[in-house]
């Protein structure tokens, strides 16, 4: 991923070397101070930023990105010095300076086209352009030093845990900050104030070096990660509706992270993958309290939720089976009919078109609430002081939920089956030679993939509070397998991005809802020329993507190799 | 037919035939109207190097899938200790009898020391839910097949490419990997699909060195080859395919010595061939 | 019998339509083994083509010269459509693993309907209707009209005769086209064997539009029979007659023209048959018939087809779809 911006011939840059490093720092240093000025006339607007030494908004994102610029500036030259010969400030700094653009320009068009031109734009505005175009010059003129590898890097524990603890308590906030903006405006600027920043780290070297600690406190990471995501419903203050999004994007994203383990990693296309969930729900309404229930026997939720999963993975054994003949575009096919297939029969069985399972195209409403162990999901709970209310509750139900989907997908994929299904990926003739076996494999990847889906279908249900045939369709099964393709096959996070891109965008962005779905398919179309692999891939997936690119290979070799010299180090 | 010439064989001790482990008697493979295979015998016992030449199209591939299971012979049997194998390759495999490719077929974006553990795919039984919850047996199996396959890397000489992509390693260590790959299946019979194709002589000498390494630990090796030199010095006996008929079974100076063979070979054109092996 | 024979009219037009749509799966698939998902949606642009043309130059008028005209508005809509998503998406992709351009034939199809669904009636210089809604399709003389009744109790509606007259001419042209063409012998000699085809100096890139130009034309047409027939067109109507056109492709196997034309017959028959008298078997089994089943007994026939003999009834290319 490129910006367009054109780089500056080496020549001319080694001329001006020396006039790049202040150029950028002023600029960064105009960028933080702009954001104590007023920017704007009007102060109804973005979230007030009319007023001075009060930052807001767009304030808040000029000084952060000020920030960013003065710590990478001084990794070049000054105090933090040090660090410079471990990341790449230079590379960093251009990034933010075209990021800073960016947001600056997108900022000071959002105050002149909601109050009414240019004129209401204040002195705090004209200085964060003055600064972001500083930057921008400055940033490209700053040279490159040569950097030392992070394999050489000495560990510090310590340290290493706490920017991991940080950067996640960071996550959380930006997220709370991001869901608790209605203003769309402002949303999209935050998006694209992160999204540059995040760049401008990754170009200098700050994600690799994460990666790196991460490897070696994984369970650090991964306790963190999931302490932010528990403590997440305490920033709502109560508030229902952005847990609301939130449990929606929980569910889609587990049943995404099944899918993933189909497609990702056992490498079959299912495009009929939504069935999966469909059936969890189904089972689950159809033992529920509902009044319109078809099924007499209501046994307890824990017990209901293994029919739904076990019904689901019986549906992926069959779905599967044609594996043994059908690959490919076909396999596509086939699981695409499946999957109306079962569309339809939802929306038929009413009674009058065989028996009465489904009450057919009204579905069955009115599914209650959880209540389990004698705590109603239906009502709102005090804990600790922090009220939190019925979606909430799910919420944290959803967590546990997509912990385990995600334990299951990691574990199998460092398993012999994992490396089964990478050697059925790669030549799967030669995996049969080799005594794997093949069909026994891709079924099992079905059967798992089905069985996650159904689980989370069991508790969709009861947080819809209804199932009916048209939350099923193939396009339900075509955002999913987006999310993967989009996020990244074969890898959690992948999918974990993928999946909050395509249902928290929608949701915070309602002006452009309407074209929500010509975006998305823009989007597919793009993304399959771009960057096919998706956004964050597995080593492993962007080489099969990328089978004739040797430098891809040598780089990845290395990373690989300075990773298990760090492991063995330990 | 089966006379011992010496005892000792390129500088080293030859070590004593063991039972029979692959057994095929009148083979006949017909494609159509077609007669790939004819009515052709065949045996190799343990520790001992058996060689199939042939000119091009004399149906050594397909002997070879006869052979190998992939292909059912259209009569005859083809019998693994005493015991007719399904014509499934994995249960080929999993009776002991593994290959390599003549084309190279490792899997490319994995490390050498994933290629040699899914060798160790059919020796091991973890299901998915020990896998999950990383149970007893599925860390003992994980440990067993990771220092086994590190060993094997060790034997053929790879040991310090272990965590190497396939498809970044040299050519001659690919094929090397390929035979290490095999080798994890816990082979009794190995079967080589033209090991040198490709190699300098110096690679040709190392690649001779481990076949004979192979076939000291017991193990059956049945080789396809068309450098006659090499075919001559490795094996114990030698079949000649031509025209899908076997032309002369024996030792490697009844072979040589036959001017049958010279004729085959001068009469079909001695090309490198690319038959498709599977 | 009465039963019968409306039913297997009903099954000629239902077939000459599936036929008309499968063609341009199959003449794709035959060239670069591609299945264009997206082809679907060329045929409900073809029907909005057809709709637009009406709209601007004829509206109000009924005459049956007009269909000519509509027609080539169909086939210039499709054409278009599909040449530029060959151009624009796939033809990049000619290389790329499987998965790429399936997941581009998606997207090209979400977005060719919420495309159509969103801007129809936005379209400067014109004032159509807007396509959240079905919009009905024009009256046209002589093609619409009173159904005629050759016997008592058969009707044929005189949409499915058009639909069926145009399946056969199109066929004919087809024909033509494949055998006695440049660019219809070129086709056949890329689909044989591409490389040495390339060598021969044929232009390879040139071949595979014209596949897709040939099939979206007909697809166009398909798109006229399918508005004339159900008097309607909406945004979605692609996506299950596109899926039914490709059953129909497997089963006469794809990459096989004439396969494609019986297949659809084959289908369509099959559907009108079995929507007809699983509704008249005794009860258990007679909820499963009629026609709010009879989508799941094409997919069910789809599934089949591709697991059991996806060279399909008349066997095509034998290819490897690893």
């Amino acid at each position: 991923m490129n910006f367009v911006i054109p780089t500056i011939p080496d020549a001319t840059r080694a001329q001006h070397a020396s006039k790049g490093w202040p150029l950028a720092l002023a600029g960064s240093v105009l960028l933080l101070v702009s954001g104590l000025l007023s920017w704007s006339y009007d102060p109804s607007i973005l979230g007030d930023i009319s007023i001075a030494f009060w930052p807001a908004t767009f304030q808040l994102f000029a000084m952060i990105l000020g920030v960013i610029g003065i710590v990478l500036a001084l990794m070049h030259q000054g105090p933090l010095s040090k660090l410079g010969n471990w990341f790449d400030a230079a590379l960093g700094l251009r990034a933010l300076g075209t990021a800073s653009l960016l947001v600056i320009l997108f900022g000071l068009f959002a105050i002149s086209y909601q109050a009414g031109g240019l004129i209401n734009i204040n002195p705090g505005g004209w200085v964060a352009l003055l600064g972001a175009i500083l930057l921008l010059v400055g940033g490209r003129f700053v040279p490159q030093r040569t950097l030392h590898s992070f394999a050489k890097a000495k560990a510090n524990s310590t340290l290493e845990i706490v920017v991991i603890v940080v950067l996640m308590a960071l996550v959380l906030f930006g997220l709370a900050y991001v869901l608790g903006q209605d203003d769309p405006w402002v949303f999209v600027g935050f998006l694209i104030m992160a999204g540059g920043a995040a760049m401008a780290l990754a170009r200098a070297g700050f994600f690799t070096w994460l990666s790196h600690i991460s490897q070696r406190h994984r369970h650090v990471l991964t306790l963190a990660a999931f302490a932010v995501a528990f403590l997440f419903p305490f920033t709502q203050d109560g508030s229902d509706a952005n847990m609301s999004i939130a449990t929606q994007v929980l569910i889609f994203a587990a049943t995404a992270i099944g899918l993933n383990i189909v497609v990702g990693l056992a490498g079959l296309l299912d495009l009929g993958y939504i069935a999966f969930l469909g059936s969890g729900a189904y089972v689950a309404a159809m033992m529920s309290n509902a009044a319109s229930a078809t099924i007499g026997w209501k046994p307890p939720f824990v017990v209901v939720m293994l029919i739904g999963a076990c019904v689901a993975a019986t549906l992926g054994l069959i779905i599967g089976s044609p594996t043994l003949r059908v690959s490919g575009d076909y396999l596509a096919i086939v699981t695409l009919a499946f999957g109306e297939i079962f569309r339809l029969s939802m929306f038929n069985l009413d009674g009058n078109n065989g028996p009465d399972l489904t009450n057919g195209p009204n579905g069955i409403p009115g599914i209650p609430d959880l209540n389990l162990f004698g705590f109603d999901f239906g009502k709102p709970h005090e804990i600790a002081g922090f009220t939190l209310g019925r979606f909430s509750n799910y919420y944290f139900v959803l967590l546990l939920l997509i912990g385990f989907i995600i334990l299951v997908f990691t574990r199998l994929n460092n398993s012999r089956i994992g490396r089964g299904w990478v050697a059925i990926r790669e030549d799967e003739r030669a995996a049969e030679a080799m005594g794997v076996n093949t069909f026994a494999l891709k079924l099992l990847g079905f059967a798992v993939g089905a069985f996650l889906a159904g689980l989370a279908g069991t508790i969709k249900a009861h947080q819809d509070t209804a199932s009916s045939p048209d939350q099923y369709i193939f396009l339900e099964s075509a955002f999913l397998l987006s999310a993967v393709v989009l996020g990244g096959m074969g890898t959690v996070a992948g999918v974990l991005v993928g999946a909050t891109i395509l249902k928290l965008l929608p949701e915070k962005l309602r002006f452009f809802s309407e074209y929500r779905l010509l975006l998305f398919g823009l989007l597919l179309v793009v993304m399959m020329r771009v960057r096919p692999e998706g956004l964050i891939a597995s080593k492993r997936r962007q080489l099969e993507f990328h089978e004739d690119d040797e430098a891809l290979a040598s780089e990845i070799q290395q990373d690989h190799l300075v990773e298990k010299a760090a492991e063995a180090a330990r | 037919m089966t006379v011992i010439e010496t005892d000792v064989q390129d500088g080293r001790p030859r070590p004593q035939r063991g039972a029979k482990v692959l057994d095929a008697e009148k083979v006949v493979m017909r494609f159509g109207g077609l007669v790939a295979v004819n009515n052709v015998d065949f045996d190799v016992h343990e520790g001992e190097i058996v060689g199939l030449i042939g000119p091009n199209g004399a149906g050594k591939t397909t002997f070879f899938n006869c052979l190998t299971g992939m292909y059912k012979p259209t009569s005859g049997t083809v019998r693994f200790y005493g015991e007719v194998l399904p014509p499934k390759p994995r249960a080929v495999v999993k009776a002991g009898m593994a290959r390599t490719f003549q084309n190279i077929r490792l899997f490319g974006n994995m490390t050498a020391l994933e290629n040699v553990m899914v060798g160790r795919y059919c020796r091991t039984t973890s299901g998915a839910i020990t896998s999950v919850l990383h149970g007893p047996k599925y860390r003992r199996e994980e440990a067993e097949s990771r220092a086994r396959a590190a060993e094997l890397l060790d034997f053929v000489g790879l040991g310090k490419s272990a965590e190497l992509l396939a498809r970044n390693m040299p050519y001659g260590d690919q094929r090397r990997l390929e035979i290490a790959r095999a080798l994890a299946t816990d082979p009794k019979l190995i079967l080589l699909d033209e090991p040198t194709a490709g190699m300098n002589p110096q690679e040709t000498q190392q690649a001779m060195d481990l076949i004979f390494k192979i076939r000291d630990m017991g193990l059956a090796v049945v080789v396809i080859e068309h450098d006659m030199r090499f075919i001559f010095q490795l094996c114990d006996r030698v079949l000649c395919l031509v025209r899908g008929e076997a032309l002369i079974w024996g030792t490697p100076g009844e072979v040589q010595s036959d001017p049958r063979v010279i004729e085959a070979y001068i009469g079909g054109s001695e090309l490198e061939d690319d038959e498709d092996d599977a | 019998m009465e039963t019968f024979l409306q039913q297997l009219i009903n099954g000629l037009t239902l077939g000459s339509l599936y036929a008309l749509i499968a063609v341009g799966y199959t003449v794709v698939y035959g060239i670069v083994q591609l299945i264009n998902f997206a082809h679907g949606e060329v045929f409900m642009i073809g029907a909005f083509g057809a709709l637009a043309t009406y709209l601007l130059l004829f509206q109000g008028q009924t005459a049956l010269w007009i269909l000519p005209i509509m027609i080539i508005g169909a086939m210039v809509a499709a054409v278009g459509t599909a040449v530029a998503m060959e151009r624009v998406a796939y033809r990049p992709l000619r290389n790329a693993p499987r998965l790429a351009p399936l997941i581009t034939a998606i997207g090209i199809s979400v977005f060719l309907q919420e495309f159509i669904r969103l801007f129809f009636d936005k379209i400067p210089g014109t004032n159509f209707p807007s396509a959240k809604a079905k919009i009905p399709f024009p009256q046209i003389d002589v093609v619409t009209g009173k159904a005629f009744s050759p016997l008592a109790g058969v009707q044929i509606q005189r949409a499915a005769v058009f639909t069926i007259a145009m399946m056969a001419l199109s066929a004919l042209g087809l024909w033509y086209f494949i055998n006695k063409t440049k660019t219809g012998r070129g086709m056949q000699a890329v689909s044989q064997d591409p490389d040495t085809a390339r060598l021969m100096g044929i232009n390879v890139d040139r071949i595979i539009v014209a596949a897709f130009a040939v099939g979206a034309a007909l697809a166009g047409i398909a798109g006229v029979a399918q508005g004339l027939q159900i008097t309607n067109i909406n945004f979605k109507m692609g996506f299950i007659a596109g899926l039914k056109a490709f059953t129909a492709a497997v089963l006469g196997g794809i990459g096989n023209i004439q396969g494609a034309v019986i297949g659809g017959l084959v289908l369509g028959m099959a559907e009108a048959m079995i929507t007809q008298y699983t509704g008249m078997l005794p009860d258990p089994f007679g909820q499963f018939g009629g026609s709010s089943w009879k989508d799941v007994w094409a997919f069910a026939l789809l599934i089949i087809v591709l697991v059991f003999r996806p060279q399909g009834l008349l066997g095509a290319k034998v290819v490897d779809r690893a």
